[in-house]
């Protein structure tokens, strides 16, 4: 139980603040979609600078309070537009309701620019050649796209949303080579996410796995079958950080230039539903 | 039957409780000599933060449990809060601006009072609350409107309620008052709001005005010459103090010049900014300072907690005061005088090549905000924040929460500013984080600032630190542990999972005869004691 006790106090804290936050009644009620044209977007960067930077950071990365990148991909833009509006009750986010529908979808629409690992590829492959790769290379094994897969890696529901091609394909062949760094909309700083971390324990047993959770006193681990690990820091004789190296195998030498190209594109369309 | 055990009830009720808290002067200057209560914001007026209770020590402190815990019904904002605790009642404060009482006993809510706010203008701040103050039998508490209020200690009753400064103009209050001998000192936020600075008294009985000081001079007046021809502006004096009673001396931190990262306009040192201020309460005059940074464009306010204690320097005992900066310098100062004895830093930081014989900074080039944004450490939240350090007398250590974390600072283009608003693109940080960023509690000797040890912390914190005469040392992180060190040592001794951010100053009481350790986790304030 243990190991899923941040996650658990993540999702508890998100119900219980959003409902709160959206009873708070903006002054202008039109519902805040993201705006997100070049000019839009331009304004949209004044308007966080000058509201939001202080707290969250001038790249949105945290500082005072959380990082928000990847903030509207996870919870939308009607929930955006009541925290950004209402605020959260509980915390130091206080609510802005001078601002407008439309200059909140505006800061919306420039926190969508920020923090993603876009690139300049342009992805070329074959999405539906890719989806018969990634069925016969066994990736649903680990991974659960639109509720179908196994858990012990990432959700890939919408990757292609949040990751560029160049990204995907060096996770394919070098796994664990680019580790992005992300808050969740609830968390602090942007840790890195997926370390992949190697412990000892006075015991004697030794576990590899993700990092899932840290603090000063605790680690929980996130094993390549999927299982969680719970550890007391002061308990271990060893515990060992290893960025480059990944619970996930690398598809290097297993598919082909064009198998490699058709995955990613398939990857790369995963946009998914909310 | 019935109405005999409710009578019984009240009985037992009345007699756990004291007839009323009567806090007069002489008992909070003689707070040492009664360990069970904590009877200002920093324990003492020294703000030392050490309490000579030893029923916790390093040999039992692992057998701590929750004895109680106390929700607000809907705190709208971080909750910051460190207690007074008088004869079996705590007080704490709630966000925003909201006071209540509870039976240290149970954690059992005697009274509450919250403020009418409307409008609520609060610029580079979080809405929040530290603390407040406690004479005779009264409280006095600070409101993020910045009205400053005297509520009945057994009633919460507003028996005053006095506008500090306009709120509209971008003066708020989050810090804790000063109550002295019948005197009430205040200090407000604003620096982003590039509000002008000032620092309050009050007559504690009636609520009248004694005297106000600006920090930052009105233009054409002596110190402004070094404000570059600019309007002078900052210089707030948003956190608490601490009081020498025998010297007569108020010792208040000042935050940083506005606009805060393009210093282009406001050449020179920008008196008395990021400064420390040594205050006689009768005169209302400034009898010192010491500025730490001038002209300081990283938003490193000299706004932390001072610590005020006696020691051996080269042989000869001195007063003296000690003062982790924001800026990662930590300082000791003569408190008499405000001459320089030692400084060095405490964390990491890369703008000064040291601090020269009187105690100013060798700034390195090249380490203000650029366009392009320029790495320095410590970041814009600093080496140290709003948070308490404490000292014990015992170990003659000075307990620090440093945070180890640096920042791209982006100086804007736009050095235009009003009074009242925000600068729009005066320039930020993109702050490392993460794995990039640690925390850590250093136990710095405090006559010279050198680590005797360290126990590090997975990331930066917001909470302060408490010593105590058992030979422990409590504070939490942001994750959400709240934890006991060997004071000597900084071994850890006991911890338990709170499951929130810890943004407190822990502190500790006793009653009938035990002692109980505090500290809030999100909105929930917690209190443990031994089974």
């Amino acid at each position: 139980m243990k190991a899923i006790r941040p996650l658990c106090v993540a999702a508890l804290g998100f119900f219980a603040c959003v409902p709160a936050a959206l009873s708070q009644i903006p002054r202008d009620p039109t519902p805040v979609v993201s705006k997100t044209s070049p000019a839009d977007i331009a304004n949209g960067k004044i308007l966080y600078e000058a509201t939001c930077s202080r707290c969250h950071g001038l790249d949105a990365g945290g500082s005072d309070g959380p990082s928000l990148q990847g903030a509207p991909e996870r919870l939308g833009d009607e929930a955006m537009g009541g925290i950004i509006r209402g605020g959260i009750p509980g915390t130091g986010m206080n609510g802005f309701g001078s601002l407008s529908a439309d200059e909140t979808g505006q800061v919306i629409g420039y926190l969508r620019t920020l923090g993603h690992t876009a690139d300049a590829e342009i992805a070329k492959g074959d999405p539906a050649k890719g989806k018969t790769a990634y069925e016969s290379s066994g990736c649903a094994g680990c991974h659960i796209i639109s509720g179908e897969g196994g858990g012990a890696g990432p959700e890939l529901t919408r990757v292609g949303a949040m990751r560029g091609p160049s990204y995907l394909r060096t996770t394919l062949l070098t796994p664990g080579a680019i580790l992005p760094k992300e808050g969740g909309a609830m968390e602090r700083g942007r840790f890195t996410q997926f370390l992949f971390v190697h412990v000892v324990t006075k015991d004697g047993r030794s576990v590899n796995g993700t990092r899932v959770y840290e603090d000063s006193f605790t680690i929980e681990l996130k094993d390549a079958a999927g299982r969680f690990h719970s550890f007391k820091k002061l308990e271990l004789q060893k515990l060992e950080k290893l960025p480059g190296k990944s619970v996930m195998p690398s598809f290097k030498d297993t598919l082909s230039a064009t198998q490699l190209d058709d995955l990613v594109a398939y990857l790369s369309s995963l946009k998914g539903a909310q | 039957m019935r109405a005999t055990k409710y009578a019984l009830v009240l009985f037992v009720f009345a007699a756990a409780l004291p007839a009323l808290a009567q806090v007069p002067y002489q008992r909070v200057v003689n707070s040492d000599s009664e360990p069970a209560n904590w009877l200002s914001y920093g324990g003492n007026y020294y703000g030392q933060r050490f309490s000579g209770l030893k029923q916790l020590t390093p040999q039992n402190v692992s057998g701590l449990k929750m004895a109680w815990a106390y929700q607000p019904v809907r705190p709208a904002g971080n909750v910051e809060t460190s207690p007074v605790v008088v004869d079996g009642i705590m007080y704490v404060t709630e966000p925003p601006s909201t006071v209540t009482a509870l039976d240290a006993h149970t954690g059992a809510k005697l009274w509450t009072w919250s403020p009418i706010l409307k409008n609520v203008v609060a610029i580079g701040l979080f809405q929040t609350n530290r603390g407040v103050a406690v004479l005779d039998n009264r409280v006095y508490v600070a409101t993020i409107d910045a009205h400053l209020v005297a509520l009945d200690a057994k009633t919460g009753a507003v028996i005053w309620n006095t506008v500090v400064a306009d709120n509209k103009m971008g003066y708020a209050i989050t810090g804790p008052p000063l109550a002295i001998d019948g005197k009430v000192m205040i200090g407000t936020g604003g620096s982003e709001a590039a509000v002008r600075g000032l620092l309050d008294c009050f007559d504690a009985k009636t609520g009248k005005r004694l005297w106000r000081i600006w920090t930052v001079p009105a233009p054409g007046e002596p110190e402004a010459a070094t404000w570059g021809g600019s309007t002078p502006a900052g210089g707030t004096t948003w956190n608490a103090a601490a009081y020498d009673p025998k010297l007569n001396l108020v010792y208040w931190g000042t935050g940083n010049p506005a606009p805060d990262w393009n210093g282009d306009e406001r050449q020179g040192s920008n008196l008395y900014t990021c400064a420390l201020l040594a205050i006689d309460p009768d005169a209302g005059k400034v009898k010192w300072y010491f500025q730490f940074s001038p002209h300081e464009t990283h938003d490193w306010d000299a706004s932390e907690p001072p610590i005020l204690f006696d020691g051996v320097v080269k042989g000869q005992p001195r007063k003296l005061l000690g003062f982790a900066n924001r800026n990662a310098f930590y300082y000791v100062l003569d408190r008499e005088t405000g001459a320089f004895v030692a400084g060095m830093p405490y964390a990491k930081q890369t703008w000064a090549k040291g601090l020269d014989e009187k105690g100013q900074p060798i700034v390195l080039p090249d380490t203000g905000p650029s366009p392009e944004g320029n790495l320095v450490f410590p970041s814009i939240t600093g080496a140290i924040n709003w948070t308490s350090n404490s000292y014990s007398p015992l170990t003659k250590l000075f307990y620090v929460d440093a945070r180890e974390m640096g920042s791209y600072f982006v100086k804007g283009t736009n050095t235009h500013w009003e009074m009242g608003k925000f600068p729009i693109g005066a320039g930020g940080e993109r702050a490392l984080s993460g794995d990039d960023a640690y925390g850590a509690i250093r136990a710095l000797e405090a006559t010279s600032g050198k680590m005797k040890w360290e126990f590090r912390l997975h990331s930066p914190s917001w909470v302060g630190t408490l010593a105590t005469a058992g030979g422990l040392v409590f504070s939490g992180s942001d994750e959400g542990n709240f934890f006991a060190l060997d004071a000597v040592t900084g071994k850890p001794l006991w911890d338990v999972y709170l499951g929130s951010s810890i943004r407190s100053n822990p502190v500790t009481f006793s009653v009938d005869g035990k002692q109980y350790v505090f500290v809030t986790a999100g909105t929930t304030y917690f209190v443990f004691g031994l089974p």
